[in-house]
């Protein structure tokens, strides 16, 4: 458990945007609470909230929203990670050092994919949580809550927040499950590339598209890799009505009232597991995940360095 | 996985290391060609030869670096497959560049000790405390001869059973090459522990070493421990008028230094020298000169 714990630390040694970036991102959050923690959202000159609810959809919502840039910071710095750490070893020649150690490379491959598999997202969802408690507790402080138009949109409630989370880490679990192949895939480049590994991962598939679009007319494979990367939400989720509706008014009619409503009942998308679990491209994705981690180990420890 | 099983299989008496018709391919290249030697315990070995010549291939190969044809075993363990478990016993310093620039002295430190079972932390900082390393530097701010001061720190703080060194003074001045090997007699050597190392410098390491395995071209062309060396071989500084005699006696090598006619034999009866000129044992340098050149068609 040392030997595992000092591993992961050496990859947050090595790649310190890897926590650095986050926690910048997590202050300027904080900052921008205290700083802007009352907001006055106007359409047409009227409040877009006139009466003064405190929906807890809405409350949701700005969470999200301020979590929203902790996790996709997340997602391109670990790609990123994902990409380099097994290249960067190869191109200072540290990997002789580290070669030199009694660490098998299957457990250096594994730590390096826990890293940017579920470490840094699990990581940041616990930033993201915590940021959340500290954003609320500030626009408590400074003002009784996030005020928009007139409305206290954003005060501590325990229930929406712990049900927020709650969605947040299995959407968070989904992604892993469904981005694994993407994460073992960029390990792989980073393990095969001798150099330029960012241009070794993307410069291949957009040329495939290219070709299939100027050969055969099609493009198959840019919708393949399209519902790939986005088909996640539509398997996991469940969309219904949406929390909020809202109309304005229309230069004809410029005085026209600014109404928003609320639909009420489950206003954060149902989860959706089975069918997610259901899905045979997971499974498949999967297994193309071991296969994919499976050949950057054999990789690492076939390759001749010297 | 080191299990008990192969941990027994470790016999002190025989060879560490064992390597029968070692052999390796680079396309058509051929850096090692049908190698075999073995290694004591309680040796330092000098593997010596010119670029290209196939030692660090060797070294890999014993390592577990690289894939080979024939057999390679080091404590009874192929290393190909028990890299890990053989990690537990060897060391090795690749060279000094291999330290990464970004990683912080104490960090080195704390990896090293965390990771490694028979590393031993208050030696490593006890030894760090009498240099000029600081341990919040990266390794990027120190000079070259730091870093293989921090390296060969780190590596003698490990009871290791082997010490794997290829090239490990390159590049540095005259003072760390020293220290270096002062350091590594003074704090590492033992009669139960084995040093073999690779290096372009011989007259640096020539009175470390108790054995030399000189190759060439992929080939083994000596193999023999240093004691031996002076019962067979010779150099002769022919004397004036005997050199028709003594190349009678078929030297392997002839050399001509400031008008003086130096000849090398192997296998010959002191005896056989007597009256043709002054006798001495060569020096591993000269030897290794006179072996390459020899085996050169």
């Amino acid at each position: 458990m040392k030997a595992l714990l000092v591993e992961i630390r050496r990859e947050f040694w090595e790649h310190r945007a890897l926590w650095m970036a986050p926690l910048a991102i997590a202050v300027a959050l904080l900052l921008a609470a205290a700083a802007f923690g009352h907001a006055r959202l106007e359409i047409n000159d009227r409040p877009v909230l006139q009466n003064g609810e405190s929906p807890p959809q809405l409350y949701q919502y700005v969470l999200f929203g301020s979590a929203l840039p902790l996790f996709l910071a997340a997602a391109i710095l670990a790609s990123a990670y994902l990409l380099d750490c097994l290249y960067a070893e190869r191109r200072d020649r540290s990997i002789l050092f580290w070669r030199s150690m009694p660490v098998s490379d299957a457990r250096a491959v594994l730590v390096k994919l826990a890293v940017g598999l579920l470490i840094v997202p699990l990581g940041t969802y616990a930033l993201a949580a915590l940021t959340s408690v500290l954003v609320s507790a500030i626009l408590v402080v400074r003002n009784h809550g996030l005020v928009i138009g007139g409305a206290s949109a954003l005060s501590w409630n325990v229930l929406p927040w712990l049900q927020l989370q709650g969605e947040l880490l299995y959407g968070l679990i989904a992604a892993l499950l469904w981005y694994a192949p993407f994460a073992a895939y960029l390990l792989l480049v980073s393990v095969w590339a001798r150099r330029s590994p960012y241009a070794w991962a993307f410069i291949p598939p957009v040329l495939l598209v290219i070709f299939e679009r100027l050969e055969f007319g099609t493009h198959y494979v840019g919708q393949i890799l399209d519902r790939s990367l986005t088909e996640l939400l539509h398997l996991a989720f469940r969309f219904d009505a949406p929390a909020f509706s809202a109309s304005a008014g229309t230069g004809a009619a410029p005085d026209a009232a600014v109404n928003v409503q609320f639909s009420g009942g489950a206003d954060l998308p149902a989860l959706t597991p089975l069918h997610l679990l259901a899905d045979p491209r997971l499974l498949c994705g999967l297994l193309a995940a071991v296969f994919m981690t499976s050949a950057a180990i054999w990789l690492r420890r076939s390759r001749d360095e010297a | 996985m080191a299990t008990n099983t192969e941990s027994r299989q470790i016999t002190p008496a025989g060879p560490i290391i064992e390597a029968r018709d070692l052999s390796k391919r680079y396309g058509s290249f051929v850096a090692l060609d049908r190698v075999s030697f073995g290694l004591r315990a309680g040796r330092i070995v000098g593997l010596i030869g010119r670029n290209g010549a196939g030692k660090t291939t060797a070294l890999k190969a014993i390592l577990g670096l690289t894939s080979y044809e024939g057999s390679v075993r080091v404590f009874g363990l192929d290393p190909a497959r028990a890299r890990n478990a053989l990690m537990r016993d060897v060391c090795f310093i690749a060279d000094a560049a291999v330290l990464p620039r970004w990683l912080r002295v104490e960090h080195a430190i704390d990896y090293v000790a965390g990771v490694h079972p028979r590393f031993d932390r208050k030696r490593a900082e006890a030894v760090l405390a009498s240099t000029d390393i600081r341990r919040h530097s990266r390794i990027g701010e120190l000079s070259k001869g730091m870093i293989t001061q921090l390296h060969l720190t780190l590596i003698l703080a490990i009871n290791a059973r082997l010490l794997v060194l290829d090239e490990p003074t390159l590049g540095l001045d005259l003072i760390y090459r020293r220290q270096f090997y002062d350091t590594l007699l003074r704090d590492y050597f033992d009669q139960e522990r084995t040093i073999l190392l690779t290096t372009h410098q011989v007259e640096e390491v020539e009175n470390l070493l108790t054995d030399v395995l000189f190759i060439d071209r992929g080939q083994v062309v000596l193999d023999a421990t240093v004691d031996e060396l002076a019962g067979r071989f010779v150099q002769l500084n022919v004397a004036a008028g005997k050199i028709d005699a003594a190349r009678e006696l078929q030297p392997f090598h002839v050399r001509t230094l400031l008008g003086k006619t130096i000849m090398l034999f192997e296998n010959r009866p002191a005896a056989s020298f007597a009256g043709l000129g002054e006798v001495r044992t060569p020096g591993i340098a000269d030897l290794f000169e006179a072996k390459i050149q020899a085996a050169t068609p």
